[in-house]
């Protein structure tokens, strides 16, 4: 009884991961922009996408398909950000929202049209089972679980110390005093945009070999899975997103196994609106703040 | 002309009136030379337009930036969809029950989420759609989950010896335009009123609005509720029109459509939401020759009301109001 | 910014396609036989639109090449649902008025198809079903109250009857685990099978369903695992089993407890993802790519030629429709609707899948293919039919 649950943990470690290394580049994002990027899931499809190509087309292995899906997403994020995500600076918030959903309908669509609608098969990936304390993982997923660690103390120390960390806090705290300190807002704005998107793009491309199924229309799950998750971790909150994903992801997991799987996703926005109702900062902020 | 004439030419014959009178007469006459498709598109159009009417209260005159009306939407389809099948009621009382029902549910839901600042706010009602969706998928009792509802029977109205049901697209479409033209009355009256000029200023500046003696509180939880009792109406007639009813109907792109219609048409106007169905509903099907493209062209488009056109086309429907009327 | 100008050019240039839209007319040449496919092209579903209607110009293509029906071609006009009902009604509607169909075949998903049938029988527009699985669809049809629908598809109530008789009877199982797609189709398959078990001595230990797109299953097969269940009943999407397959192997399931009901288990890249999972799953299908019969064979080489991939089931029941119609309308002698209802009503058409006739309710009686994996490829043990037991009012 024990070990199952404890399964059950590790099963929501697993996915948390997942869930953890996309939300935080929403939540960076909207500590910047104070926009919530609904296309976010796009640039996880993106990701995704460039990296199925490349194998499927160039015959290249895994490593090299990784780099080639998040260099053509952040190619990509580039032309997107200096049209439009910079536009949402200091915008209102219907700004962000309408635009975002305007940005994902566009990408989500162009794939379809230009790769069909069909799904593809990813192949590639590491995915033998290796047994770690009697829990049998394929290999990508232990694989996905030490990059998530990776992408977080590479994010704190970044965020801490270099300039453009601290810059990235600046605008997050108060974007008319940066103006006058000197500190190139939409400049900033843009590189963490770039930043949350390669990250989902990332994601993407790590848990494609055990999730198999690519297509166009898979980056509007993803988006939905997230919002909760940054609400929970408080929305700008680096740290707070990295609890709240494996939190969810084991209340999903435990949910899935003990109540039943097509209650998975209700956990998500259930637990969202009652975050909302009785600590509208998300769980682990004081006052949301990067 | 003489140095002491002051007019430059002679003035403009009010011409707002006759311009009324002929979109009347437009709107009554449709069903003599517009095909069933067109007709059937028009039927669309009006059904999000109450929704819409309730949105641009909430989010055109208050302030308040809202994903939630498909929930409510899907509420008043559902509402109405059951009474007609179960009880085989008429079709005035499934339509108000709908709104009654959705503007209720409202309540409770509302106490919690108006107290969330703008983002929270938004996030709130998104999950309330996708709640919705969830009962309505898994309350197999009594929503038939995934099976729906299918068969709902025409709207049928029990006058006693004048009995009639509304069949073809024709006469529904006259029932409908009864309704909208109701609808959008209502909510001309309401923002008419001393509560609309409070609402504009809830959403001007709630907190100038508070120290004046307005509560503020009370306005948003009332406008949330009547713009969820819009919505329910409107998934009343959907539910009539299309005859079925499903989990389906409980999904972000009505809420994202209605939105479009509020912004695109020009949020805070009344005139603009009844265009900025119309026309959306249109270019919708204008665009359907080119499927692949269409979702591409809706995306494009919500890019340009955002940056091109802040306020929708309501300036542009301004300028011509004031054109009819009166010297340029 | 844009300049005034530009903003006004715009508004009036959208007004235009508004207008232009109520105007276009079909282009379809003159004489030509006029038919609509109603699928999901865009959005989420269009993975299962674009088999449909590739399917169905294949066929159409045929037919035109071989000198069409009578002298006069098969025009194809294709309208997007996106498995939504409001557009499916919308498509239909467009199809039936401006570009003057006479026949439809849709929709994949079944609440649109429910939608579309008041719509064609006030039309009087023909509508044949290819691919939904609600039952009510046929229920309602026929006798049932909408004469101008057909369905060229078997019943799921069928298909369950005999993937649990097989289950019981054959391979020796009595306890299952659920885990199929929530949707309808999922779940309406699901109550089907629980209506047989227990006559069938069989019992279900536990009940899950998956969304669209759902990606996760470990939490869920660990659970099955630790259950002691015998075999999977998986009534699912196509792009979905492969995964499960993989994560089956993952957690210690694959080889052990097999998959029986419907997901498209026997192609050839669904197997090739985790052979060790798909090892002995059961499936009963309407149809599969290597099923031996010349026509079908046929079909499936003229499809990889000419679109570069495996056909799937939707185009292979849109292909077989579109020849179905054509059948009819030869027999009808004109494309006269009323004829070709009644023709169709009567006919017995030699599909690639055995003769097909239609019952009271408009339904085409279909046989159903169980098979099995064995090695690595599906082994067809039988077809069987059956009488649907329809309702009583």
């Amino acid at each position: 009884m024990l070990s199952a649950i404890l399964e059950q943990i590790v099963n929501g470690i697993v996915s948390g991961s997942v869930y953890a290394i996309v939300a935080v580049g929403m939540t960076m994002i909207f500590g910047v922009l104070r926009a919530i990027n609904f296309a976010h899931g796009e640039y996880y499809m993106l990701g995704t996408f460039g990296a199925w190509f490349a194998i499927e087309y160039f015959d290249l292995p895994y490593p090299v398909a990784i780099a080639i899906g998040v260099i053509a997403t952040a190619v990509i994020a580039v032309v997107v950000g200096k049209f439009v995500m910079q536009r949402i600076v200091g915008a209102p918030p219907e700004t962000g929202v309408l635009a975002t959903l305007g940005i994902a309908l566009v990408l989500q669509n162009t794939v379809i049209l230009v790769f069909g609608g069909g799904y593809k098969f990813f192949s590639g990936g590491y995915i033998e089972p290796v047994s770690i304390f009697g829990f049998t993982l394929a290999e990508q997923r232990v694989l996905i679980i030490i990059v998530c660690i990776l992408v977080f103390v590479g994010l704190e120390l970044m965020v801490t110390y270099s300039r453009m960390g601290k810059a990235m806090r600046a605008v997050s705290q108060n974007i008319e005093c940066c103006a006058v300190v000197g500190i190139d807002v939409p400049q900033v704005a843009l590189r963490t945009f770039i930043l949350g998107a390669c990250l989902a793009a990332l994601s993407g491309v790590l848990t494609a070999p055990v999730n198999v199924s690519v297509y166009g229309g898979m980056g509007e799950i993803i988006t939905f899975k997230t919002l909760p998750v940054i609400i929970m971790g408080g929305l700008g909150n680096v740290r707070g997103t990295f609890f709240a994903a494996m939190i969810l992801g084991i209340a999903e997991s435990l949910v899935a196994t003990y109540v039943g799987l097509q209650f998975r996703d209700t956990v998500g926005f259930a637990t969202l609106l009652l975050v909302l109702m009785w600590r509208p900062h998300g769980l682990f902020s004081a006052q949301a703040r990067f | 002309m003489s140095p002491n004439d002051l007019s430059l030419s002679a003035p403009r014959r009010d011409l707002r009136l006759l311009f009324g009178v002929a979109l009347a007469a437009a709107a009554c006459l449709a069903p003599l030379f517009l095909g069933t498709y067109a007709l059937h598109a028009i039927i669309i159009a009006l059904i999000f337009l109450l929704p819409a009417h309730g949105l641009n209260l909430l989010v055109g005159y208050t302030g308040l930036l809202s994903l939630a009306q498909a929930a409510f939407f899907g509420i008043g389809a559902y509402t109405s969809g059951l009474m007609a099948v179960h009880f085989g009621t008429p079709f005035y009382l499934n339509f108000l029950a709908a709104g009654l029902l959705a503007g209720a549910v409202a309540l409770p839901l509302g106490i919690p989420a108006l107290r969330l600042r703008a983002t929270s706010f938004v996030m709130c009602t998104l999950g309330f759609v996708v709640i919705g969706q969830a009962i309505a998928k898994n309350w197999i009792g009594l929503t038939r989950g995934d099976m729906g509802l299918s068969g709902i029977p025409k709207p049928y109205f029990a006058l006693g010896p004048a009995s009639f049901t509304i069949s073809g697209t024709t006469s529904f479409y006259y029932m409908v335009l009864v309704i909208a033209v109701i609808g959008t009355l209502a909510a001309y009256l309401i923002v008419r009123s001393a509560a609309g000029r409070n609402m504009v200023a809830i959403r001007e500046n709630e907190t100038l609005a508070e120290s004046v003696g307005i509560p503020t509180w009370r306005y948003k939880l009332v406008v949330f509720m009547i713009s969820a009792a819009f919505a329910g109406l409107g998934g009343s007639i959907y539910a009539h029109y299309l005859t079925v009813v499903s989990p389906l109907t409980f999904q972000m792109y009505y809420s994202t459509t209605m939105l479009i219609i509020v912004l695109g048409g020009g949020a805070g106007t009344i005139s603009g939401v009844v265009f900025g169905s119309l026309l959306f509903v249109g270019l919708s099907e204008a665009l359907r020759v080119a499927p692949e493209v269409r979702m591409i062209a809706y995306g494009l488009s919500l890019l340009a009301l955002v940056f091109w056109f802040p306020k929708g086309f309501a300036p542009l429907i301004d300028r011509f109001w004031l054109f009819l009327g009166e010297r340029k | 910014m844009m300049h005034k100008l530009d903003r006004r050019a715009f508004c009036f240039a959208m007004g235009l396609i508004g207008l232009g839209a109520g105007s276009i007319d079909a282009w379809a040449e003159d004489g030509a036989i006029r038919l609509g496919i109603v699928a999901p092209m865009s959005g989420p579903n269009s993975r299962y639109g674009s088999y449909s209607l590739r399917g169905a110009q294949l066929a159409a293509e045929e037919i035109n090449s071989a000198g069409g029906i009578g002298g006069r071609k098969i025009a194809i006009t294709s309208g997007d649902s996106q498995g939504t009902p409001v557009e499916g009604v919308s498509a239909t509607r467009r199809l039936i008025d401006l570009d003057k169909v006479d026949f439809i075949i849709g929709d994949v998903s079944s609440s649109v198809t429910l939608a579309m049938q008041p719509v064609a029988e006030d039309a009087g527009v023909l509508l044949l079903n290819a691919a939904s699985s609600n039952p009510k669809i046929t229920y309602a049809a026929g006798v049932g109250g909408f004469k101008w629908t057909f369905r060229n598809y078997p019943t799921d109530e069928n298909r369950a009857l005999i993937v649990i008789q097989y289950a019981v009877e054959k391979r020796g199982f009595t306890k299952f685990a659920v885990l199929s797609v929530d949707s309808d189709y999922g779940r309406a398959a699901v109550d089907f099978t629980k209506k047989y078990l227990p006559g069938l001595k069989g019992a279900i230990l536990t009940e899950d369903y998956y969304k669209e797109g759902e990606v996760d299953f470990r939490s869920v097969l660990a659970k099955i695992r630790d259950s002691g269940a015998q075999a999977i009943i998986m009534y699912g999407n196509a792009d979905t089993t492969p995964i499960i397959g993989r994560q089956m192997i993952e957690v210690g399931l694959a080889g052990k407890v097999p998959l029986i009901g419907n997901a498209e288990f026997n192609t050839e890249s669904t197997i090739k993802a985790a052979p060790k999972a798909l090892e002995g799953a059961v499936e009963a299908a309407a149809w599969l790519p290597a099923w031996d019969a010349p026509r079908s064979l046929a079909f499936v080489e003229k499809f990889k030629a000419k679109y570069r991939e495996t056909p799937n089931n939707h185009a292979y029941v849109h292909w077989e429709t579109v020849h179905l119609l054509a059948k009819a309308i030869e027999a009808a002698g004109s494309a006269d609707r009323a004829k070709v209802r009644d023709e169709l009503s009567k006919i017995k058409y030699d599909s690639a899948m055995g003769e097909v006739t239609f019952d009271d309710h408009n339904q085409a009686r279909l046989p159903m293919i169980l098979l099995q994996i064995e090695n690595g490829k599906p082994a067809i043990k039988g077809a069987y039919s059956a009488e649907i037991k329809y309702p009583a009012k």
